[in-house]
């Protein structure tokens, strides 16, 4: 009879925590999302306003421009730390000192705080003292006396930099894994019959990468909708806002301005981006095994 | 000829990768050491000096008390999730627990809950409960984070032991919970101790509750950096000397699970 019982209680403790931190304050938010509620003129919630919340946000200029810029930030760093750890994957394959001492460099990134990186690009990207403005502007002198990160483009591209550089060595480390359960019979078979490491790459390896590749990108996907250290200790969202990324525009909506219903339905919106993703993920996920134990 | 050039192709790589991903930290550290007029210049000509982190420990940065906010933090975080995320990782990996796929989805699925959400009514709880600028709330709010993505990881460890020896002594008559105690968590001590570790680096890393939440008696380490934002300007060799408090106890622990961390890492891959 315990023992029948003991499954659930082992179970217990982590759901209360669970459930405590996670489920109560989505649906907290849930319903503070239909309510106007500015917390500078009061402690309680103040009416029910329906949908006004979110039909506002459909109108905000300000918010459709953090949308925008959530798209290009997420697009642009998903691409490039896919592509790059994957080459990077491909180039750790071997076994050798440098290979070995590389792998465990790349293990810092991951580990260095992200608000700490975005405060040593800023440092790095100063157009005065800056070491990497100064040695940019030394080696093509064009980029001489470039403001950085007060020109829009510029700034964007230097906050996905950061991002690229903190994720890429958790990505490769993914792709290591995928490239050593993949069979080496048929790369074999095709060096031997005089195959160009090119045609190697993309006609055998990469196919039967596929689904390591995609679990990649709806992984990072979801990781970058949800950065938001580096844009704070970086940019700011700035210059102007055009690197002021949904994450931070609720931020600031919430705990600048102290709008809470209008928060509210902005955090919703961006979960109800973040669930549909990570439905289509887990499901793959799920999927994937099946292949695995077939 | 071929063979030798594309050899060396390789090595150039690696050295250009090794480069990219190590100048930023080694250029922090320097700037660490940096009086503060040598800062401001790139060259690589200065005298060293501790005196950086004397400043950055005494008044009015405080740095101390940060390191020790973030320790408390990051400890009592790790000693609350990680036995709770080891009981029930045992459960879903040994028993058909009804609607265990359910559940599983359920605590798998709340890791891509944006973090601005949860802490939204915490913090309207938090100041109802006069509970601001408080390890207790920030550690409270860091479990959200941290034990879907533990339990996750365990359960990955546990599945790998084989149940023989759990049979075995069940039929000698061992309680379940003894069988866990004695047989499951030894052996499972490795991957235990890995996902603490993480957990660890995850809570210590962490910026945006404590953004947040504290102010002023509870800030933890990455938000205290900002505090290095003055009015006179950046002051970036302060800012480097706590960017090495915040990372070389890292770096230390990340290297020390280096074996484990690839493998930690996919096992996370739901984070």
């Amino acid at each position: 009879m315990q023992d029948r019982l003991l499954p659930y209680w082992l179970l217990i403790p982590a759901f209360v925590i669970v459930l405590a931190t996670t489920i109560y304050p989505l649906a907290y938010s849930f319903f503070t999302s239909f309510r106007a509620w500015d917390l500078t003129q009061s402690r309680r919630p103040e009416g029910f306003v329906g949908l006004e919340n979110y039909v506002y946000a459909a109108s905000e200029e300000q918010f459709l421009n953090s949308l925008w810029v959530t798209f290009i930030f997420v697009i642009t760093s998903v691409f490039l730390t896919v592509v790059l750890a994957m080459a990077l994957a491909l180039l750790l394959r071997r076994k050798g000192p440098m290979h070995t001492f590389t792998r465990i460099v790349l293990i810092l990134p991951f580990a260095m705080s992200p608000a700490l990186i975005g405060v040593s690009y800023r440092f790095m990207f100063n157009p005065e003292f800056g070491v990497l403005a100064k040695g940019l502007g030394a080696v093509f002198p064009a980029l001489e006396g470039v403001p950085w990160l007060a020109d829009p483009q510029l700034a964007m591209g230097i906050l996905v930099l950061t991002d690229v550089w903190h994720w890429t060595p958790y990505m490769t480390f993914m792709c290591l894994g995928g490239l050593a359960s993949i069979p080496r019979e048929t790369e074999e078979a095709a060096r031997i019959d005089g195959a160009s490491n090119l045609r190697i790459v993309f006609g055998i390896i990469l196919p039967q990468m596929k689904g390591v590749i995609a679990v990649m990108a709806v992984l990072k996907t979801i990781f970058a909708l949800k950065m938001f250290d580096q844009v704070v200790t970086l940019t700011g969202g700035g210059p102007g806002t055009s690197t002021e990324t949904l994450a931070y525009f609720i931020f600031n909506v919430g705990f600048r301005w102290f709008d809470m219903g209008y928060a509210s339905a902005l955090a919703w919106i961006l979960t109800a981006i973040m669930m549909v993703i990570s439905i289509w993920y887990v499901r793959m996920l799920l999927s994937e095994k099946k292949m695995a134990t077939a | 000829m071929r063979k030798t050039l594309s050899y060396l192709g390789e090595r150039a790589l690696l050295v250009l990768v090794s480069v990219i991903v190590l100048f930023p930290i080694v250029w922090m550290f320097l700037t660490a050491f940096k009086q503060s007029r040598d800062a401001y210049s790139v060259s690589l000509n200065f005298k060293p000096t501790l005196q950086n982190f004397v400043t950055v420990f005494s008044d009015p940065w405080n740095l101390g008390s940060m390191v020790l906010n973030s320790v408390i933090v990051a400890t009592v975080t790790v000693a609350i999730a990680v036995p709770c995320a080891t009981l029930a990782a045992y459960s879903f990996s040994r028993f058909r627990v009804k609607a265990r796929k359910f559940l599983f989805f359920l605590i798998l699925s709340t890791q891509f809950i944006p973090a601005v959400v949860i802490v939204l009514p915490f913090f309207l709880m938090f100041r109802q409960l006069d509970m601001l600028d408080t390890r207790l709330a920030l550690i409270i709010v860091n479990l959200a984070i941290v034990t879907p993505f533990v339990i996750w990881m365990i359960k990955g460890f546990i599945d790998a032991i084989p149940t023989d020896s759990e049979e075995a002594a069940m039929i000698d008559g061992a309680s379940r919970l003894r069988v866990i105690k004695d047989i499951v968590l030894p052996v499972a001590a490795p991957g235990i101790m890995t996902s603490s570790i993480f957990c660890f680096i995850l809570t210590w890393n962490e910026f945006l509750f404590a953004l947040i939440l504290s102010r002023r008696d509870a800030v933890t380490l990455p938000v205290g950096l900002v505090s290095f934002r003055t009015e006179q300007g950046d002051l970036w060799e302060l800012m480097s000397a706590a960017g090495v408090m915040i990372t070389v106890p890292i770096f230390i622990m990340a290297l020390f699970i280096q074996k484990h961390f690839t493998r930690g890492m996919t096992a996370g891959a739901v984070k």
